[in-house]
């Protein structure tokens, strides 16, 4: 169990937190490469369907930034 | 090409070259002190000594400098290496046995303690800071003496002015033996300094050869020609060698450019207050007394310490900082500032709310201040917030010295509170509110121009023309044109390039070029035949990121025709490529795997429509800032992600589209809504810069608020400039004038509105591509201090009709009382407006002016005359006039009597009430906006809870809504001055003219599509699109259902997520697109 690690799917939104991922790699901040960004044009744009079919899918968290 | 064998695997490299560099190219690892890219190598650690078996017997050689031969065979990690490498770790830790990187490496080659006798040393001698120092042509120290004497050092052990104090010896030091104290103590003879970074206002260094910042632009390197060594000793030159593209060439010399403009607009800015003048603050001194701008960096997660609010001395958490205000302004004692700087109070505010959200509501933070100047939109209520919500300590007294605690690194601040009682307080940490000045060599500049400045050295402009200097053709804005902030410098660029615009209409278009059409393939029916480019990115990806893999792993995905890596996908040599590749391949659909698409897929789409796709048929993933910038010590995982991302692009990429950008033909015609100075000055510029306008004004005249106004605070007579501005208005052939015309109705969205106009005369449609909203605000009429029961009270604006008019019974007020905030700032209209303290004391004097002998009192809460009109304020107190403020829960009390009126009011100073006889009272009160529901829904435009109209971006958009084609001035926005509101309308004005200039407008593709077969007519998407893009269709089969319009959508999919029907599709960003990428994760 110590060596699990969750798999995470991201929806960011293009206008502020896909940007701040971005930042993130210009200030070179390290953090695990547990998830996979999925960029989005607006939070708004995200459907309960998506956070469902990513959990089915075999995610183990779904994040919804924007 | 040599090829040899390495850990048994065949590997090529050129002649001449060493086997270290050809290993690390391959991947394997070779542990060396000693080795740097750029440097010849001398094989003095012997650390990378590697196992070499020639045919007939193996030996052992340094790697670093052993050149390679075709057929020999090398191995780096045998058991024999390990063991050699074992004893050499072992006498290198017996010599050094505290050096970090030693202990690392005995750890691994599994060595406790040295057999050896200990030494205390930390250099190991490998000689990487001689041939550093050699190589940036120095040559300042070398390794001296002999044997167990030998040293790195400077001739004779002396200092030395070879040593140019560059640091590179230290930043190339393995064991940390030569650090810069080192050098400051051994090697240099004169001053070493730090190079302070600019950006981070000199809490962190710099390199001489820096990106400013992470988001400049251009976000690419410049060298810093007084600090870098190879101006100064001709050698180094190690970034040229460094740079993958060999962008850098020293040779470069200043260019000076002639160019032929027609206007020039002056933004140079503002340049902090040094408050070392202080010398009572320590400023220079203490290291936990510092500036808001470097406070601002400590905030901030990309400044020195990543926003973790520590303090200089310690870098301990501080649980208590003060804030200074005023420093550097409102101060002619210890500084020429007379003025206000405008900005402080509320950055202050700013920051103690946020060091609260850092630190935790157990920081305490107190604000020293003397007024607090929270006049701008929103300001007020924020202020309330730090004080209510947040508990921001707010203490009004001026700090005269900030001691240092005896013998540790806290700040003593002494100060006398409101009550006069001496008070002693202990904080962490002093932030000083330092004000804003205009540089020396920005005064040179003006003088050069012959350009007039104020008293405070800002730009002198009139209130009718705020961004317009004494030289014709030359504008100004920003805090040069006087302090202030972020939303007012905005309006004011805006409104320089309206000037500027209006100055050069004639000009417009004549100097551009017409792209060339390059015709569109059409690709419907065609399977998807996609290309994958992954970028190296330099060493950015392709250092860590096994790039080749991950396109060889493209190469297996579906619909994948095409796959290739390149150093630079950017470069201007791929993107033709990229452009020849595509059109050799019948490519259709293409996936670039490198950077961020947020600044980089416009430049790709270009490359598509230059092959002739359609722009929509990219698809970009990040495998720079998001992968390989931010897994740099996961290589493989990181590999992984970016193999991940790639799929999933890939999936998306199969399911795309070309789209169709909707086009748009702007009526050239602007609709400007209100006649006060705002909309009239709106309507100049429009017309100015070449279009038509119509001017709707409810009223039978134009001319608005200003009609009332006597004069304004620099004394200009606002009479005679409103009677110009109308005169210019009505003999203006462009303007169409609406005189007494209401609003009816409005249709139509950006480029083509339709409104309904009535009048006496009749009814009317106009129809007009822009509209500017300047309908003002009206005065609030008091029911307080016996206002409307005596005719001795009035409001200010009553006043200024009185000076207007010459009212004769002026000459006879013997005492004259203002009573200020009447209206404002109190529970049910919690905003400031701005104007009234100015307003006040320019009334205030001009009664002094009438009758000298006059006694005037204004009574007031905080005095906010702003900027440059504090001169008023200083020349009010000169003058006689007298200030007393009052607190809200102790306002003043106002009865008549026989002999006069009687105004009673505590004196803050005594402490006790005092009663005025009056034979005049004038009220500043508020200005109240109109609430016009019925217009803001016409626009679909939103509006705040006091009534003032919602601007698209309150510092970056204040003249603009964020319905495309409606704009804003004036009074409906928020309270102002005239200058500032003609800077505003202007400002309108320009943004307007930058859809009327288009003439044609296209917009994304990328917006939401109804099917109104699926459509259940439920209403949710037209009620929550924050752009009013959707409506219901309202003739033919589909009445009922809602249709988006494409002009209105701004893509960002809200509707296609609460559509309960699927009715909906965001074109670009499909449900099928999203859900095919999930299904790859």
């Amino acid at each position: 169990m110590n060596d699990w690690q969750p798999k995470i799917t991201t929806f960011l939104c293009h206008w502020c937190s896909y940007g701040a991922a971005d930042l993130a790699g210009v200030s070179r901040f390290q953090y695990p490469p547990n998830f996979r960004i999925i960029r989005v044009p607006c939070s708004g744009r995200i459907s309960p369907k998506f956070i469902l079919a990513a959990l089915r899918h075999g995610a183990d968290a779904v994040w919804v930034s924007g | 090409m040599i090829t040899f064998k390495l850990n048994g695997k065949t590997v090529q490299g050129d002649g001449g070259e060493y086997i270290l560099p050809v290993a690390q190219r391959n991947g394997v690892e070779i542990p060396t002190l000693c080795h740097h890219k750029v440097l010849e190598p001398a094989g003095m650690c012997r650390l990378c000594t590697v196992e070499l078996f020639d045919g007939r017997r193996s030996r052992f050689v340094t790697s670093c400098n052993y050149p390679i031969w075709e057929g020999m065979e090398v191995k780096t990690d045998s058991a024999r290496v390990r063991q050699g490498r074992k004893l050499i770790v072992e006498m290198l830790l017996a010599r050094c046995p505290d050096v970090p990187v030693l202990k690392r490496l005995g750890t691994e080659y599994g060595v406790e303690e040295p057999r050896f006798k200990k030494g205390d040393d930390d250099c190991i001698l490998c000689g990487l800071c001689t041939r550093i120092c050699e190589r940036v042509g120095a040559s300042a120290i070398s390794l001296t003496g002999r044997g167990l004497e030998m040293e790195v050092s400077t001739p004779f052990g002396e200092k030395t002015d070879v040593c140019l104090a560059c640091g590179a010896c230290a930043s190339v030091c393995p064991t940390g033996h030569i650090n810069m104290d080192v050098v400051r103590e051994k090697h240099a003879a004169h001053e070493v300094e730090l190079i302070a970074s600019e950006y981070d206002m000199g809490l962190k260094g710099r390199k001489p050869i820096y990106i400013p910042y992470a988001q400049a632009i251009p976000n690419t390197p410049a060298i810093d020609r007084s600090k870098c060594v190879h101006f100064k000793t001709g050698g180094c030159k190690i970034c040229e060698e460094a740079c993958g593209v060999k962008a850098i060439d020293h040779t470069q010399q200043d260019e000076i450019l002639e160019l032929n403009v027609g206007a020039v607009v002056l933004a140079p800015g503002f340049k902090p207050f040094d408050p070392s003048k202080y010398v009572t603050y320590q400023y220079s001194k203490h290291p936990n007394v510092m500036t808001s701008m470097e406070f601002e960096r400590i905030l901030s997660a990309s400044g020195p310490t990543m926003g973790h609010l520590v303090r200089m001395s310690d870098h301990k958490e501080p649980k208590k900082i003060a804030w200074l205000q005023c420093v550097g302004s409102r101060d002619m004692n210890r500084c020429d500032h007379p003025y206000c700087s405008s900005v402080c109070c509320m950055y202050a505010i700013k920051e103690a709310s946020i060091a609260k959200e850092h630190a935790g509501s157990d920081l305490d933070c107190a604000i020293f201040f003397m007024d607090m100047r929270t006049h701008g939109k929103d300001f007020e209520r924020y202020y309330d917030a730090a004080r209510e919500k947040h508990g921001v300590r707010f203490i009004r007294s001026r700090v005269h010295s900030i001691e240092p605690n005896a013998g540790g690194d806290d700040l003593v601040l002494r100060y006398a509170t409101e009550k006069g009682e001496q008070v002693e307080e202990t904080f962490d940490m002093v932030v000083l509110s330092i004000g804003l000045e205009i540089s020396e060599e920005i005064k040179g500049l003006a003088e050069k121009l012959g350009i007039n400045l104020t008293e405070g050295g800002f730009c002198n402009t009139s209130s009718f023309t705020p961004v317009a200097t004494n030289k014709e053709g030359i504008y100004v804005c920003g805090a040069f044109q006087g302090p202030k902030d972020i939303p007012q410098s905005v309006i004011e660029a805006s409104s320089a390039a309206a000037e500027a615009g209006a100055l050069l209409s004639e000009a417009r278009n004549t100097l551009t070029r017409a792209k060339e059409d390059i015709k569109e393939r059409d690709i419907r029916g065609e399977r998807p035949r996609i290309g994958v480019f992954v970028c190296h990115c330099g060493i950015n990806i392709g250092s860590i990121v096994d790039v080749k893999g991950v396109r060889d792993y493209a190469k297996t995905l579906p619909y994948v025709e095409y796959v290739a890596d390149n150093l630079y996908s950017c470069s201007q040599d791929t993107q033709d490529a990229m452009t020849q590749v595509i059109k050799a391949n019948d490519l259709n659909r293409i996936v670039v795997a490198a950077c961020t698409p947020k600044t980089h897929e416009p430049l790709f789409q270009e490359t598509l429509v230059n092959a002739g796709l359609n722009r929509y048929l990219f698809e970009m993933t990040n495998i720079r800032n998001q992968d390989s910038w931010v897994h740099k010590d996961e290589p493989e995982k990181a590999t992984e992600k970016a193999k991940d991302l790639v799929r999933m692009a890939v999936a998306k990429a199969a399911l795309i589209e070309s789209l169709q950008e909707a086009q748009l033909s702007v009526n050239q015609k602007a609709m400007v809504i209100g006649g006060g100075i705002s909309g009239m000055t709106a309507a100049r510029s429009l017309s100015r810069q070449g279009y038509q306008v119509c001017l709707v004004e409810r009223s039978g005249e134009l001319g608005g608020q200003a009609l009332n106004l006597f004069q304004t605070w620099k004394g200009e007579k606002v009479g005679a400039e409103l009677d110009a501005l109308i005169r210019s208005v009505k003999s203006d052939s462009r303007i169409d004038l609406r005189l007494g015309s209401e609003i009816e109705n409005v249709e139509g969205f950006v480029g083509s509105f339709k409104t309904s106009l009535s009048s006496k005369s009749g009814k009317d449609t106009v129809e007009h591509g822009v509209t500017v909203i300047a309908t003002g605000a009206s005065e609030y009429k008091p029911t307080e201090y016996l206002y409307g029961k005596d005719p001795r009270v009035v409001t200010h604006l009553e006043l200024d009709r009185k000076f207007k008019d010459d009212d004769p019974a002026l000459k006879d007020v013997k005492t004259a009382v203002f009573i200020q905030c009447v209206g404002s700032r109190e529970p049910e209209r919690p905003y400031c407006s701005r104007v009234c303290c100015t307003h006040s004391i320019e009334s205030a004097l001009h009664i002094k002016e009438i009758n000298p002998d006059a006694s005037v009192y204004v009574l007031y809460r905080d005095i906010r005359t702003y900027g440059e009109r504090e001169y008023l304020y200083r020349k009010a107190r000169a003058k006689g006039v007298i200030f007393v403020r009052f607190a809200l829960d102790k306002k003043p009390c106002v009865s008549a009597t026989p002999e006069g009126l009687s105004v009673v009011v505590e004196d803050h100073i005594l402490g006790r009430d005092i009663a005025i006889r009056a034979d005049m009272l004038a009220l500043a009160s508020a200005i109240v906006p109109y609430k016009d529901e019925k217009l803001a829904q016409f626009f679909k435009v939103p509006m705040n809870e006091d009534g003032f109209f919602v601007e698209a971006h309150a510092k970056l958009g204040p003249s603009e809504f964020s319905t495309d084609g409606v704009f804003l001035c004036g009074l409906a926005h928020y309270p102002k001055p005239i200058d500032e509101s003609v800077a505003h309308a202007q400002a309108a004005s320009s943004r307007a003219v930058r859809l009327l200039a288009r003439k044609n407008i296209s917009v994304s593709g990328t917006v939401a599509q109804t099917n109104p077969l699926y459509c259940s007519s439920c209403g949710i998407c037209v009620s929550i699109c924050p752009y009013s893009a959707p409506h219901f269709i309202e003739k033919g089969p589909f009445t009922g259902r809602a249709e988006i319009n494409p002009v209105l959508c701004k893509g960002c999919g809200l509707c296609v997520a609460s559509c309960r029907s699927g009715a909906i599709n965001l074109k670009g960003f499909g449900t099928d697109q999203i859900m095919a990428m999930i299904n790859e994760m």
